[in-house]
């Protein structure tokens, strides 16, 4: 990598050029991919060598804690504290907050335990959008076809159909839970038409939206509903280390750890939704991430080792507008509305060099193909590209004060004017593409597990659409509450331990993987708090 | 990171632990960076949107402590910090959304739910905790007066951080309050047309999907081979 163009030269050069004429990419986007995108360099993928998915390529920072050991030994769920419930849910961000929800409606239990608090994910962070074809010109089918055609064709087909076709439902039945939506200019409330914009890679405009912060939105309703819903216990602070299993194999439940006492809690369950979310604080290849504090891929470690296939594990997003500049907010997102709106990136020559409505992957490889190539801009220790608001601005007067109220914020805190100085940006690690292999209920193939959300994989393929995470995390969200709380009333567990690890550590064992590293990681290391060295198993 | 070795760092009191934090770090930074353990009191890391990180915070020659997020405020020299645990609402401003069908019985709804709303001193508490700059006292008294579209525009940026419930002494709990006038608001008038219409077409069976057309399948490879693994078993137990 060069030292790229200095800041100033670089504003001098987008100055003289502004506005810079769209430029199509040189090169065909596979050779784009395969030269620059993160997941393809050497090294950077391994094959899984234990569990139900042994032999899938796998990103390695992931591999290596999906071939650990357990925190948990029998000794610790001897004498703990056992809570009953018919579904525990796992989790506490937007889907764990569905599925909660659906099947506490539904007339189950239900205990909703997460890691931090009630409401800490990264749906909260969502900013762009939810998709649904409610336009007269869009269909379901051209939903179903953008989302199989933006993964490259590696989803999972009745997944992707189950997804597109609850659109229209999902967003009448988050209105009904008090969540807002903007409305098209001049529209009136009753009767009135919704705000569509058009999300990378799609052929309609089909991005639903509140402001720039529709994951805020989403997830004060989904709380406040939460919060007042009879019938759901509420355990913050109780991330889980473990998943039970009965003695026919069947997931009883998951031994959570008190971080307020200090010691494990038993949570007896007939049937666990797990909706952990998602691996952005593995920083993934050194990136910095736009995940919140709590993405550490935790669920994909318990479900895999009680039996779960996983699919996609080596696929990660990295958002093509990550901050690069200032360092204190290096990673934090400017959201993909920016671009949507017209926003055009910009190289440190002052030229355009890709079309920025591309999907996600695409864009990003871009940048980091200027970056790698000389074209980049230098700016202290960080490198990226401008996102180019001022050009919008001048484009769309008023956008950004209205329309994009976190970007221009997000400005404002980095110390400028979004309406003035462009954005530096450089990609962030986003999303996990990949995750638990399920059906369309969630099920994810052992008995009494389901899941929802970002842990999940197959609804993506390779590459996710912007919008299509929010409407997954409900969507699925309502599908494994649903299955969960009727599998919690035609089965219950019985004889609940860890029978599982046997088998598990013999595997370990047969292929040479050491016993010593203990996962899930729960918190990154810069949390400085290591749940092994806590609970005395450190290696 | 960047370190800025050049300039030295800034000296604060956190936890009553005596840091040194890099300059230009926010105080959640500054807290990780000195090797303190993170396990609560944080969610977004930097974007400001989850309300989890609230500290109270007082400046040199300063007499009272006033509240922030951690994330999106600066370490200073000499600042005195500590976190504000969450702690979750306990009191019954308990409602069913869903039970609320008939919009001219909101005030009375509000009046039956937050009926200490009306008892609002004006100290304007709730507006100085509020990290957001949200007008939280005139959102209190507009929604006592049912001016429910009004109060919850108000609302839109609330973050959940619950500081201006902790600072209420009338235990009108604003943060629910804002939350439900907006709730109610959306629950009860947002009707789109174009939504409806969908919905109404997708339970006529109109909009069929086809696993087999042209564009759900790779542009090269026309046989069905697109079908990807299945979940790791077959069938249900």
């Amino acid at each position: 990598m060069s030292g790229g163009i200095p800041h100033a030269e670089a504003l001098a050069a987008w100055r003289a050029r502004a506005p810079a004429p769209p430029q199509a990419l040189p090169l065909p986007v596979p050779d784009l991919l395969e030269r620059f995108h993160p997941d393809r360099q050497p090294g950077a993928i391994v094959p899984l060598r234990i569990g139900a998915s042994a032999g899938l390529s796998c990103r390695a920072e992931l591999a290596a804690l999906l071939h650990s050991d357990s925190l948990v030994e029998d000794l610790d769920i001897a004498g703990a504290p056992l809570l009953e419930a018919d579904v525990l849910v796992i989790g506490g961000g937007g889907a764990g907050c569905v599925a909660a929800l659906t099947a506490a409606r539904a007339g189950a239990r239900v205990l909703l335990a997460t890691k931090l608090r009630l409401g800490d994910s990264n749906t909260v962070m969502a900013e762009g959008g939810i998709q649904a074809a409610v336009g007269a010109e869009d269909s379901l089918q051209r939903h179903f076809e953008d989302t199989l055609r933006a993964g490259h064709f590696a989803a999972d087909k009745a997944l992707v159909a189950a997804l597109v076709s609850d659109g229209p439902a999902v967003i009448r039945w988050l209105i009904q839970e008090g969540m807002s939506f903007d409305l098209a200019e001049g529209s009136e409330r009753m009767g009135g038409t919704l705000l569509r914009k058009k999300p990378g890679g799609a052929t309609a405009a089909r991005l639903l939206s509140y402001r720039d912060f529709t994951g805020l939105e989403m997830m004060r309703a989904l709380r406040e509903a939460v919060l007042l819903a009879p019938g759901i216990t509420l355990l913050d602070r109780h991330p889980a280390l473990e998943l039970l299993t009965d003695d026919r194999g069947r997931c009883a439940g998951a031994a959570l750890h008190d971080l307020g006492q200090g010691r494990t809690v038993l949570a007896r369950a007939g049937a666990t939704v797990l909706a952990t979310g998602g691996a952005g604080r593995l920083h993934i290849a050194g990136f910095p991430t736009s995940n919140h504090y709590g993405a550490t891929a935790d669920g994909l470690v318990l479900a895999y080792r009680l039996g779960a296939a996983l699919r996609e594990v080596d696929s990660f997003q990295y958002h093509p507008t990550g901050i690069a500049w200032p360092p204190s907010m290096e990673g934090q997102l400017v959201s993909e509305a920016a671009r949507a709106s017209g926003a055009t990136l910009v190289n440190g020559l002052g030229e355009r060099f890709v079309d920025e409505l591309e999907t996600r992957d695409v864009v990003a490889a871009a940048i980091l193909r200027e970056i790698a190539e000389g074209r980049g801009i230098a700016h202290g220790s960080g490198q990226g590209v401008f996102l180019d608001t001022p050009g919008l601005e001048r484009a769309k007067p008023g956008i950004l004060g209205k329309g994009l109220v976190t970007l221009t914020h997000l400005a404002r805190r980095a110390g400028f004017d979004a309406a003035v100085e462009p954005f530096l940006v450089r990609p962030t690690l986003h999303y996990q593409n990949g995750g638990i292999a399920i059906d369309p209920e969630g099920w994810s193939g052992v008995p009494g597990l389901f899941c929802a959300g970002e842990v999940t994989g197959g609804l993506h393929g390779r590459n996710r659409m912007m919008g299509n995470a929010l409407l997954e995390l409900v969507a699925f969200g309502r599908r494994a509450g649903r299955a969960a709380a009727a599998d919690a009333r035609a089965e219950r567990p019985r004889n609940i331990g860890l029978t599982h690890l046997a088998d598990w550590r013999r595997a370990l064992i047969a292929q040479g993987l050491p016993l010593t590293r203990k996962a899930p990681l729960v918190f990154p290391p810069y949390g400085n708090f290591d749940m092994a060295t806590e609970r005395g198993r450190a290696a | 990171m960047a370190d800025n070795a050049a300039t030295p760092p800034v000296r604060l009191v956190f936890e009553g632990h005596a840091i040194g934090a890099e300059a230009g770090s926010s105080l959640l930074q500054a807290w990780a960076a000195a090797g303190l353990p993170l396990t609560e009191n944080v969610g977004c890391m930097g974007q400001g949107v989850c309300g989890a990180c609230r500290v109270l915070v007082r400046r040199p020659g300063e007499r009272l402590a006033g509240t922030a997020l951690a994330c999106e405020t600066l370490a200073e020299e000499g600042m005195q910090v500590s976190f504000l645990d969450h702690f979750p609402a306990r009191r019954p401003h308990a409602y069913d959304l869903h039970a609320l069908t008939d919009s001219w019985t909101a005030l009375d709804q509000i009046d039956a739910v937050f009926p200490e709303a009306r008892n609002c001193r004006h100290c304007s508490g709730c507006d100085r905790a509020c990290p957001k700059g949200i007008e939280v006292q005139r959102m209190v008294n507009l929604a006592a007066e049912g001016r429910a579209f009004s109060a919850a525009a108000l609302f839109d940026h609330c973050v959940m951080c619950n500081l201006c419930v902790a600072a209420c002494p009338e235990h009108i709990d604003p943060a629910h309050l804002g939350q439900f006038v907006r709730r109610m608001s959306a629950a009860l008038t947002l009707r789109p047309a174009d939504l409806i219409s969908r919905l109404r077409e997708i339970e006529q069976g109109g909009q069929p999907i086809d696993f087999e057309a042209p564009g759900a399948n790779p542009p090269e490879a026309k046989a069905p081979a697109a079908s990807p693994p299945a979940a790791g078993s077959q069938g249900r137990p």
